[in-house]
């Protein structure tokens, strides 16, 4: 190791840190200590006079390791890594002591404060000794796309991605593409065809020979990393034997949808033994067959539309299921186009018509004379067959809640809005792509705001409603957006990846493969000849789980070695 | 001067660390008497770290993570509790009483959780005095 030149620097952050620590008594600690060729105190270290300081002391007094006491690194590591690569030290010699918010800010004895400040310099003084300069590496992006799911989201990814010049394959698990945008037919609010929508991007999609429509197939494995997966797909059509292929593909978009509510599991609804009780997707394929009818044939006289079916409720899912409330809003239009002398009641707990053009197509459904009848959320109305002597198969009871008068409802068919549950396969699919599901089973983004179609795995990612219930519109910007992401990354050429990662020293290495499991991010792979694990870099995520538990000390985790955490222990504790 | 213990927290910077952070910038008051080393995901730390920091003099030592179910290597804290009862056993054997070592999950948002634990754990290892094991600990590491 080469002779250690260790520069110190003690944030004041104006009065933030000095009005409690002693930033002097601070300075003068780090000054004694052994390889600190010189310890600063400075009013603002992270301006730029402060960044100044320590770039021109790196390049006249020939320090090669810096330490700044000031605020918490996730606040300034960037700044000052920076500041050490222009004066020409390599960013991951720097270290900082964090006496802003882990010690001023928390601490009101100034003598505790100021010791509490020196032990934590004089640990990162400690470790930057044992810090190693690191590179980034570069690594090849292949321009391929794994799409899985041939829904709208998918089939419009896929197209984007084609379009661009790109090869995609696009793993559907049925036998057709379209996913349930095929099962619906108008679409809300503006009640253009769900077949239109779905038969431009699928004539686009067959146009366009970029793209490999994969269908009854599903992902059965996925190797590698970002910009080099190896994905193995198994394509069971159930009348030739199973077949599989292994692509090789940059990035991953997962867009494998929903799948509705089952209704008779809310069993006050009748739903499965009231013939004339039917699920919102089965309404949709009346509607398509252009026959609006009850079980035996007759037009019915009395719609009823009972909202949020599985969603909103204690009971099954907490959530709000997005487009329920604009799709029976819809059937209320279709209905009443198809039997105008019919009456509507739309029994409902909330109208959320948040989207664009959504409240006023709930406006213009009232003018078409649909009763509304509002429900309380914990008073779910409840189905009976009538008396022989009504004039309608079935009463729904109802306290309504605008008028507070409990209502009966007569109807000859209910039409009942099932929500967007994740599908039963998501666990697998997510465990299969390495992302996570929320305890609803939806699919869990980088960022909930800022990086919404990204996943915490580099190069998959996710759009549509596997991530949550979400709307036609939405789930179309997500699928471009993933593409766009994408095409970014294809665009720029290499990957690069991080210089933090674990390190396995092949000749420690006793090849028992306890790391191979431990590694969320599958980063680690065994060698079967050498019978050696190695980390693939640009995998690793540098959690450093493996590192503690090889049995031999044969994993290093960069930037966080046994090394360096002894010597800061020993440091913080001087 | 009254007997100051020294702890030794060991924070994985997306959950704890982060949630200590936040008791800096809501100035939540704490005893000055941890000392708290960052690392990624509380699946990196080694037992052997803490029982390093017991034999260079901690009295103390903490460790947090996320909350299990919110790691963000998806469950290394999982794997820090597994750990756990083990480096406890060990520590039993040399000892060690039970409340100077805690694991325990903070998350990025409960920076009032994070000064509780550390005054809680602060109050109970100043209750039981200077810890008397680092003697032993470094003889036996020379040793080997």
């Amino acid at each position: 190791m080469q002779n250690s030149r260790i520069g110190v620097y003690i944030c004041n952050c104006g009065s933030n840190i000095a009005h409690i620590v002693d930033a002097e008594a601070v300075k003068e600690s780090a000054a004694a200590l052994p390889d600190v060729v010189i310890a600063r105190s400075y009013r603002y270290m992270c301006s730029n006079p402060g960044q100044e300081m320590i770039i021109q002391d790196i390049r006249e007094l020939g320090l090669n390791r810096i330490v700044v006491s000031a605020c918490s690194p996730r606040m300034h590591e960037r700044t000052f890594r920076n500041a050490c690569k222009t004066g020409g030290l390599n960013p991951y010699l720097c270290e900082m002591a964090n006496i802003r918010e882990q010690c001023s800010w928390v601490h009101a004895d100034k003598l505790a404060a100021t010791e509490k400040a020196i032990a934590l310099t004089k640990g990162a003084v400690n470790r930057v000794r044992y810090q190693e300069p690191l590179d980034s590496l570069t690594a090849e992006m292949c321009a391929s796309t794994l799409v899985l799911g041939g829904g709208i989201a998918g089939l419009t990814a896929a197209l984007e991605l084609a379009l661009a010049g790109h090869p995609v394959y696009l793993v559907e698990k049925t036998d057709r593409l379209g996913g349930n945008l095929a099962r619906v037919d108008l679409t809300a609010p503006y009640l253009d065809s769900a077949r239109d929508l779905l038969t431009e991007r699928i004539t686009h999609l067959r146009d366009n020979s970029n793209i490999s429509v994969m269908l009854s197939s599903h992902l059965k494995n996925l190797s590698g990393f970002v910009g080099n997966y190896c994905a193995i797909v198994e394509t069971n059509n159930g009348h030739n034997p199973p077949e599989e292929k292994t692509i090789h593909v940059g990035n991953v978009i997962v867009a494998t949808g929903y799948k509705e509510f089952d209704a008779s599991r809310i069993t006050h609804y009748g739903y499965g033994k009231l013939p004339n009780v039917i699920t919102s997707f089965e309404f949709e394929q009346m509607l398509r067959t252009g026959r609006v009818q009850t079980k035996s044939g007759q037009l019915p006289q009395y719609v009823a539309i009972i909202h949020c079916v599985g969603s909103r409720s204690k009971e099954f899912h907490g959530y709000c299921s997005r487009v329920c409330c604009m799709t029976a809003l819809k059937y209320a239009h279709e209905i009443k186009s198809a039997l105008p002398d019919s009456y509507v009641s739309d029994v409902y707990i909330d109208m959320h018509a948040f989207g664009k053009g959504c409240e006023d197509f709930y406006k213009k459904s009232s003018e078409v004379k649909t009763l509304f009848l509002m429900y309380g959320k914990n008073e779910r109305p409840v189905i009976r067959k009538a008396d022989p002597s009504d004039d309608c198969e079935m009463l729904i009871e109802v306290d309504e809640k605008l008028s507070g008068e409990r209502i009966e409802i007569p109807a000859d068919l209910v039409i009942l809005m099932v929500g967007m549950e994740a599908r039963p396969d998501s666990a697998e699919v997510a465990r299969l792509v390495n992302i996570s599901a929320d305890k609803d089973g939806w699919f869990i983004e980088s960022h909930p705001k800022l990086d919404p179609v990204a996943t915490t795995t580099d190069g998959i990612y996710i759009a549509g409603t596997c991530v949550a219930p979400k709307d036609i519109p939405d789930t179309v910007a997500q699928a471009r957006a993933a593409a766009g992401r994408i095409l970014a990354k294809i665009a720029k050429g290499k990957i690069e990846i991080d210089g933090v990662f674990a390190e396995i020293n092949e000749d420690r290495c006793s090849g028992c493969r306890m790391c191979n499991d431990l590694c969320p991010y599958s980063a680690i792979e065994f060698d079967v000849v050498k019978k050696r694990s190695h980390v693939i870099p640009a995998a690793c995520k540098a959690c450093g789980a493996c590192v503690a538990a090889c049995p031999s000390s044969a994993i290093k985790g960069r930037h966080f070695t046994d090394q360096q955490i002894y010597a800061q222990i020993g440091g913080v504790l001087a | 001067m009254s007997y100051e213990p020294k702890i030794v927290g060991f924070l994985c910077n997306w959950c704890s660390y982060t949630g200590a952070d936040l008791a800096g910038t809501s100035r939540i008051q704490y005893p000055a008497n941890i000392r708290i080393i960052r690392v990624m995901c509380s699946a990196r730390i080694d037992p052997t770290f803490v029982v390093d920091a017991l034999a260079q003099g901690a009295d103390g030592v903490l460790i947090c993570g996320c909350h299990p179910g919110d790691c963000h290597y998806s469950e290394g804290n999982y794997k820090a509790m597994r750990r756990f009862p083990l480096l406890k056993k060990l520590l039993k054997s040399y000892g060690v009483e039970d409340e100077r070592v805690r694991q325990t999950w903070v998350s990025a948002s409960e920076g009032q959780r994070f000064a509780d634990v550390v005054t809680d754990m602060t109050e109970r290892v100043r209750a039981l005095g200077p810890s008397r094991i680092h003697a032993t600990l470094l003889t036996d590491r020379l040793e080997r």
